[in-house]
């Protein structure tokens, strides 16, 4: 079942809350002050920015002090009359059956202007006869509107985690979802979030749910998310470019590097120059604009480069003689990179396998790989007992098994077969 | 059924056990029996017995310990000249104890060799030919320099003939209790063409799906185990879809780590074999040269075979075309 991580991993109690220990310990001071009678400031007004652990910190603490929370958030208060009605609340420290109560206004951001004329009027009112904790939760509490609100509040502001303290955050969920995530993927999540400990949570998932491993290959094209637009923009200058000057001024736009901006245009040349013509225009420039790479690479001389961009950009919009510019296709980030990234550990695991067999073969690791090995995958498709006998014979690891079968159960079934413990 | 690999199993283990390269074979046992052995260049085709041989003749020389005597080096896994440098200077310059007064290292895939490194190893076969022969195995002896090969005895080796190659896989077919039917081995040997070690792993790798081994198993298998379907990828392009095309090819580069160069060799081929008008193929030959051209001068290999990729589907529209009007 799908469960968003940031709602599994929400902490439950202030101890799991990353970041703002100072806000924190004012908070809980002031909450335990009312112990004996009512302070001074009759709410609590935390501020800061989105995703920074405001409301959890909120309900964390009802949780750790068996408090009953009474949630509202901006809808439930958008008028005077619909404060007053929960008014009633707030006029008595214990519920019904004992426990404590809290009050929190979340979303105070959310009211605006004249609509909402009054709710902070009468939650001012409120604050002030209030018997129990109030707690107000806005981005900004300096916003002219709340001017009185806020001087029957302490102010108490939560601020931005540091990278490390997300990074921490970040490998502890790892840990508890079994994956094994490079350091330096970690770092680039939680560099990225600026912070926002949420977003942070939101894209590990998106990246990491189900993987077993976490790469900083796997993470790195997102930096290219948030610049999707203008790479959009470069992308239609060039594969709808008029002329070479256009095309070409292009990448002054791009803020990816020119091998980037290589594989982007790469990526989407295809589905946008379908005239086979142009097509072949389109990949021929392509294919000399990457000559040229490959000239800067042997020769270490940078300066072709102008060739590299004349080619990708100019040669790929001149290339467009029949192809219609109508109807709306989308552009795809390209693909190549993220295989390139995976099949690099399948094909260490397959010369690893390689050598196993060159050691009993009399063949390169490298042919073993190619030529042996895809006969191993249908023996051990087909037959247990003759696998676990190879796997044996080659002194096969079991991930080595387990790669070969391309199965979970018959991967067992072999390791079993063959004296190796399932791990 | 036995477990271990059958190639492996049923490898001759002396000179006798042989059954093919008659000719080698003797000249190679009259090594044996002069104690002498030459630097040697076994060329020839895959699975014609060129690292069968070599092993042999050590057995045949050195006996049951022949193993102390020699070394087994893979060009393929170690092509550098670091390794000429080191690990076979090394072991050269060593002088062997026993009756026979000279090591043997057997340079398997040497063809892979760079060409700095067989210089390389053109010194050393020289310096120390008192202490250690050379035997290289490769597929192509023009792939090694001619000062090596003017040092060497070679011996071209050749595919099995026919009942040779049926002799044997009948014989391991009884030996493990599999029942080969005749229709199986026509499909072996049409598939194979005579490379008895692809053989005998298509022949284990049928059988281990326990039924007799008929024409269609041996057919899905090597289609199995035969991922550079370079023909396969040429008709998608002809058919016009570049799209999936490209993708057959990232598979292929990527996920199998097949090299540009044989798949561009294999393009070549699949051109003058394809059904398109006559004076296309000479069109596209020049297309595939030229992509070759660039190949070589270190440009990335997907990128540079599908704008080829384009041009065979453009080729194929133009064909198309010229049919209509």
């Amino acid at each position: 079942m799908y469960q968003p991580w940031t709602v599994k991993y929400k902490p439950k109690t202030l101890k799991e809350i990353v970041g703002n220990r100072e806000a924190i310990e004012k908070f809980v001071n002031w909450v335990k002050s009312w112990e004996k009678s009512p302070p001074a400031k009759r709410a609590a007004f935390l501020y800061g920015p989105p995703g920074v652990g405001k409301t959890v910190t909120v309900e964390a603490l009802a949780n750790d002090f068996k408090m009953e929370l009474v949630e509202k958030n901006a809808s439930d208060y958008r008028t005077e009359e619909a404060v007053k009605r929960f008014a009633g609340l707030a006029s008595q420290y214990g519920s019904l059956f004992g426990t404590r109560r809290i009050i929190l206004f979340d979303e105070l951001d959310g009211l605006t202007g004249t609509a909402d004329k009054g709710g902070v009027k009468a939650i001012t009112d409120i604050i002030k006869t209030a018997q129990c904790p109030i707690v107000l939760i806005a981005n900004n509490a300096f916003d002219p509107r709340f001017a009185v609100l806020r001087n029957y509040c302490l102010l108490i502001e939560f601020k931005k985690p540091s990278a490390t303290e997300v990074l921490k955050r970040l490998k502890a969920i790892c840990l508890k979802e079994g994956i094994a995530a490079e350091e330096n993927a970690l770092k680039f999540i939680a560099q990225r979030s600026e912070g926002d400990i949420r977003s942070a949570v939101t894209d590990l998932q998106a990246l990491a749910q189900g993987k077993k491993r976490l790469t900083y290959d796997d993470v790195s094209w997102l930096g290219y998310r948030d610049r999707q637009e203008t790479i959009f923009t470069v992308l239609r200058m060039i594969l709808y470019g008029k002329t070479c000057e256009g095309a070409k001024r292009a990448v002054n736009m791009a803020d990816v590097d020119v091998d980037m901006l290589f594989e982007w245009i790469y990526e989407n040349v295809p589905a946008h120059l379908t005239d086979p013509h142009d097509l072949a225009r389109a990949m021929d420039a392509l294919s000399m604009a990457d000559v040229y790479r490959g000239r800067i690479r042997s020769t270490q001389d940078w300066s072709f480069v102008r060739y590299v961009i004349d080619f990708m950009t100019a040669g790929v919009a001149m290339a467009r003689v029949n192809t219609k510019t109508s109807g709306w296709t989308p552009f795809q980030f390209p693909k190549r990179i993220q295989a390139l990234s995976r099949s690099k550990e399948e094909r260490a695991m397959q010369l690893e396998i390689g050598h196993k067999i060159k050691r009993r073969c009399h063949i390169s690791a490298t042919r073993a790989s190619k030529e042996v090995l895809p006969y191993l995958r249908i023996i051990f498709k087909n037959n247990v007992e003759v696998a676990s006998g190879i796997a044996k014979w080659l002194d096969l690891s079991p991930e080595m098994i387990e790669y070969i079968a391309e199965n979970k159960e018959k991967a067992e079934a072999i390791k079993q077969a063959a004296g190796l413990k399932p791990s | 059924m036995s477990f271990e690999m059958w190639a492996e199993k049923y490898r001759p283990k002396t000179l006798d056990e042989m059954v093919n390269q008659k000719e080698i074979v003797e000249r190679l046992k009259s090594f044996v029996k002069a104690k002498n052995v030459p630097h040697c260049i076994f060329a020839g085709p895959p699975g014609t017995g060129k690292t069968t041989a070599a092993l042999c003749l050590a057995r045949d020389l050195y006996g049951e310990a022949y193993r102390e005597h020699i070394m087994e080096l893979n060009a393929s896994d170690e092509r550098g000249i670091d390794v000429v440098r080191e690990t076979v200077k090394t072991f050269a310059r060593v002088r062997s104890i026993g009756e026979v007064p000279f090591k043997i290292m057997i340079l398997d895939e040497a063809d892979n060799m760079t060409a700095d490194a067989q210089q390389a190893l053109r010194r050393t076969m020289e310096r120390y030919t008192e202490t250690c022969r050379f035997i290289l195995c490769a597929n192509y002896s023009g792939k090694i320099i001619e000062p090596i090969q003017s040092r060497c005895a070679p011996f071209r080796f050749t595919y099995l003939p026919r009942e040779e190659h049926d002799k044997y896989l009948r014989y391991i077919a009884e030996n493990e209790g599999v029942k080969l039917l005749d229709e199986g081995l026509d499909a072996i040997y049409e598939v194979c063409g005579g490379d008895l070690r692809r053989a005998i792993n298509t022949l284990q790798a049928a059988a281990s799906l326990g039924k007799p081994v008929d024409a269609k198993i041996v057919y899905s298998i090597a289609g199995r185990a035969n991922p550079a379907d370079v023909q396969k990828m040429i008709e998608t392009a002809m058919k016009g879809d570049f799209l999936e095309a490209r993708k057959q090819l990232r598979e292929m580069i990527q996920k199998y780590g097949v090299a540009g160069s044989d798949i561009i060799r294999q393009i070549h081929t699949e051109i003058f074999r394809a059904e398109i008008p006559e004076p296309w193929k000479i069109k596209l030959a020049d297309i595939v040269g030229e992509i070759d051209y660039r190949l070589v001068e270190g440009a990335d290999e997907e990128v540079q075979l599908s704008a080829l990729l384009a041009r065979l589907v453009e080729a194929a529209y133009e064909i198309k075309s010229a049919r209509k009007g």
